[in-house]
């Protein structure tokens, strides 16, 4: 039957039968972040040659390692954008894409996701915040939500979440839109829109865990966890007008940002063509 | 482009930058040059005593030869910035000294699993924690060996001079890129800060080693796989139409992750062993003096190699038979041939600044049969030819006194 | 004082002195002529006002030591300097001090280093300069020619001249 699906599905061909079935839960988000991811791949008319994709540890980062086809680099936990940076230097001419969860991007490996913001690399960044350590069995993140019940917060959250798309936009990338699953559309237009921008560029799609997040906090189904982010998600130009009061709790979505700014490994290019026209081998400095 | 080092234009470009002859730099900047000339054209790293020049340096010169530098936010995305240029084909290096090493071992491991070539510095310095931040050290010879988690084979050099830092590097890479396994430099804060005069050759007389490439896209489906039947397997660089997948879990020849089958994992972490272990001879290194007739001898690396020898130098003038040997690769470690060597002792002296490491691999393989004793020194300065030449003196003596009684 | 086979020489001085620097020169000077030479330093980890000491071993033979273990020559910039190194210096050593900065309690020789930099080079910045052309005339361990060369390679860019007229200054009064 797995087969039959396969060859009647037509982004299949991007994916790596070998590795099919995926191992996502029934139910899970990272499935429709996926056929998002190649949806818009297959807009752009993106040859999959012309793809790095690059991924940390956590049930996300498995969305498209090894599962899409293209270059994979699988990496350590958090540090999938740290590692798609030397790949980006290295081949400025390929899209470069990072794949991963929000424990992984923005808890352990935060400083590398402000950092590369920073510099505004020109790296994709999908961001797949499911509010929830789901691989390890459930526990609290850096994006649960204040008063929500993991298995490491058995009582109730006692923090409050970082809110990942604001803080990226804060340090400087190109692109920053949010999205959730429930949003399949607008996350395949930001997606494209991402993969288009030269620049850093995130796109957080919040995600449906229903086995470790959902089920501990009264959404046991996936279409509970959907209809939650349907009902609480507010568009960003109507967040504007709100008070902080009034979003507490509330998923904003739409773009955050996008601007043109100088990129990194064109900067860095560039220093290298002036420095090495400078010292090098013609006859402007035959001294 | 990918740069690999033996471009007409890039041997023009050295000899233009760097012409032969004598110079007069650090450690430091000697392992720098070393890398330049073995065609390094990739650096990530985060500045830290005592192994900033290092960065510095290649900040200042790598754009010259059309290279790439970049400061990351700490040592964790250096050396994961290094792994991703090297999969794009960049011969690459980063480096650190105690902190920052401990910081990379989880990578350094992705890189030994991943059978990714790369150079990774240790300028040591007194540990544990910040230490003597501005000392030398011996003390990450064991960290170099199993400070990453797990069953793992590494090859770790350990240079003994300003000049032998040059050369020691160009060899690392020559190792990694031949072997698809990331090389340490075990160099120290003293050589790494030391100025002396160093020899910069033509670029022509530097060997040139690059990584085998796949010749087939049959072959590239097995990136992990011994299709030439020497264990190292041809690497599919991404960029390549290969469509590679790599990963740090467990993975079949074919790159995709199975960590499941028992046998899987056992098939590839013995590979990796074996795949060491075949090319053991032409891995180890080291170097011999005054052996032939030596009842004492002297077993001592890297910056505490230097003095060992004035000592047994001052010793043979003196009439002591004692001899030295020095591993230059210091992992694997080349206890079989200190054991060949330990039948002709009566004692075997480890000098060191450290509190006895290096010790108990010589322990480890001569076993009770010749006693061993170490000449250890911490704090930060180096051992003196006299400390040395002390131990050595009396250990004579109170053997003079073993053969009267 | 005349050459022998190898000899030891030790710089001390407080960061910000510009001690290694100087070290590096007479390193790079004893290099220039083929001599064996290894140059090593000790200094505290603020880049101003710690102690500060640059190493020299300089030799015929190859060098087998990679610290001073007994100086033939300590030139002292600063008390806190010649505090910590004065045992280093060998019985009948030579002892070179800036005589307005340092009070030594053995034999000594020396001259006003940094008042003469201020004064007669217009910069206190060259002190280490004039206390290095001083030792080199009193103790001939390099030619003078092969420090100016050092000097010229090793100095920023556009502060050649001034260096070399302080180091020259520094010279002439070794030579009194």
């Amino acid at each position: 039957m797995a087969k039959e699906i396969y060859t009647k599905y037509k982004m299949a061909k991007y994916l790596r039968k070998e590795a099919l079935p995926t191992a996502l839960c029934p139910g899970c988000g990272g499935g429709t972040v996926l056929n998002a991811f190649a949806n818009a791949i297959d807009q752009l008319g993106i040859d999959p040659r012309d793809l790095v994709v690059v991924s940390g540890i956590g049930c996300s980062a498995w969305i498209a390692s090894p599962y899409f086809l293209a270059d994979t680099l699988h990496t350590t936990h958090g540090r999938a954008i740290a590692y798609a940076t030397g790949v980006k230097v290295g081949l400025p001419d390929k899209k470069v894409v990072v794949i991963s969860g929000d424990g992984d991007l923005a808890g352990i490996g935060g400083n590398h996701l402000i950092h590369a913001a920073r510099r505004n690399i020109d790296i994709t960044v999908i961001l797949v915040n499911n509010f929830i350590y789901g691989m390890t069995g459930g526990q609290v993140a850096p994006t649960t939500p204040f008063g929500a019940i993991t298995t490491t917060s058995p009582y109730r959250n006692v923090e409050h979440p970082l809110n990942i798309a604001e803080t990226v936009t804060s340090a400087g990338a190109s692109y920053v839109a949010r999205w959730t699953t429930f949003h399949v559309y607008q996350l395949i237009e930001s997606i494209k829109r991402a993969l288009s921008v030269k620049g850093f560029a995130l796109v957080e799609a919040i995600s449906q865990c229903p086995v470790q997040f959902g089920r501990r906090n009264r959404m046991k189904t996936p279409t509970e966890m959907l209809r939650w982010f349907q009902r609480n998600s507010v568009l960003i130009s109507k967040a504007r007008n709100m008070s902080p009061n009034e979003l507490e709790g509330k998923i904003v979505v739409g773009e955050l940002v996008n601007r043109e700014k100088p990129e990194f490994t064109e900067e860095l290019n560039s220093l290298i063509e002036e420095v090495s026209k400078h010292y090098g081998l013609g006859d402007n400095n035959a001294d | 482009m990918i740069i690999r080092g033996d471009e007409p234009e890039q041997i023009e470009l050295l000899k233009k930058m760097y012409p032969k002859g004598n110079y007069f730099m650090q450690g430091d900047e000697a392992i720098a040059y070393g890398a330049l000339f073995a065609g390094c054209r990739f650096y990530a790293g985060y500045p830290i005593t005592p192994a900033s020049e290092i960065a510095e340096t290649m900040a200042r010169e790598l754009p010259k030869l059309k290279g790439y530098y970049i400061q990351m936010e700490d040592e964790i995305g250096s050396i994961a910035a290094v792994v991703g240029a090297s999969w794009t084909g960049f011969k690459s290096m980063t480096a650190t000294s105690g902190p920052g090493f401990s910081l990379m071992q989880e990578n350094l491991g992705y890189a030994i699993f991943t059978e990714t070539p790369l150079v990774l510095v240790d300028i040591q310095r007194s540990g544990p924690s910040t230490g003597q931040a501005t000392k030398g050290a011996q003390g990450d010879f064991f960290q170099a060996r199993w400070g990453t988690h797990g069953d793992h084979p590494i090859i770790a050099i350990s240079p003994t001079s300003v000049e032998d830092s040059f050369w020691e590097t160009i060899r690392a890479f020559s190792l990694s890129e031949k072997f698809r396994i990331p090389v340490l430099v075990l160099a120290d804060g003293i050589i790494g800060h030391t100025r002396e005069q160093i020899k910069i050759p033509d670029p022509e007389e530097v060997e040139i080693v690059y990584r085998k490439l796949p010749t087939s896209d049959e072959e590239a489906k097995y990136p992990f796989g011994d299709v030439h039947g020497d264990l190292i397997p041809p690497m599919p660089l991404f960029g390549h139409d290969y469509f590679t997948h790599v990963t740090g879990s467990t993975h079949k020849e074919n790159g995709l992750r199975d960590v499941y089958t028992p046998e899987v994992h056992d098939r590839l972490v013995r590979r990796l062993h074996k795949k060491i272990e075949l090319h053991k001879t032409e891995i180890q290194k080291w170097e011999e003096y005054y052996i032939e007739d030596a009842e004492i001898l002297l077993v001592s690396w890297g910056v505490s190699a230097r003095p060992s020898l004035g000592a047994v130098m001052e010793g043979r003038k003196k009439g002591i038979k004692v001899g030295l040997f020095i591993p230059k690769t210091v992992h694997p470690f080349p206890g079989e041939r200190i054991k060949e060597l330990s039948k002709n002792v009566q004692l075997i002296i480890v000098s060191e600044m450290n509190l006895g490491q290096v010790i108990l691999e010589v322990q480890r393989f001569v076993r009770d049969e010749v006693p061993v004793i170490g000449v250890n020194k911490i704090g930060g300065v180096p051992l003196t030819v006299e400390e040395i030449l002390k131990e050595i003196e009396s250990s004579a003596e109170r053997s003079r006194h073993r053969s009267a009684d | 004082m005349g050459w022998v086979i190898t000899m030891q020489i030790r710089l001390a001085g407080f960061g910000g002195q510009g001690v290694i620097l100087a070290g590096v020169i007479l390193g790079d000077a004893a290099a220039i002529e083929g001599l064996n030479v290894i140059q090593t330093q000790d200094y505290g980890s603020q880049s101003r006002g710690g102690h500060s000491i640059a190493d020299l071993i300089i030799s015929k033979d190859p060098i087998y030591d990679l610290i001073v273990t007994k100086a033939d020559v300590l030139l002292a910039l600063a008390q806190l300097g010649y505090d910590s190194t004065k045992e280093s210096l060998r019985e009948g050593g030579l002892l070179i001090v800036d005589t307005e900065l340092v009070q030594p309690d053995r034999e000594f020789t020396g001259a006003p280093f940094t008042r003469i930099a201020e004064e007669e080079v217009g910069l206190a910045l060259t002190v280490n300069m004039v206390a290095l052309g001083y030792l080199v005339a009193k103790t001939n361990i390099v030619k003078k020619e092969s420090v100016e060369e050092a000097i010229r390679r090793r100095v920023p860019k556009g502060t050649e001249e001034i260096n070399l007229k302080a180091f020259r200054i520094g010279y002439e009064e070794g030579t009194k």
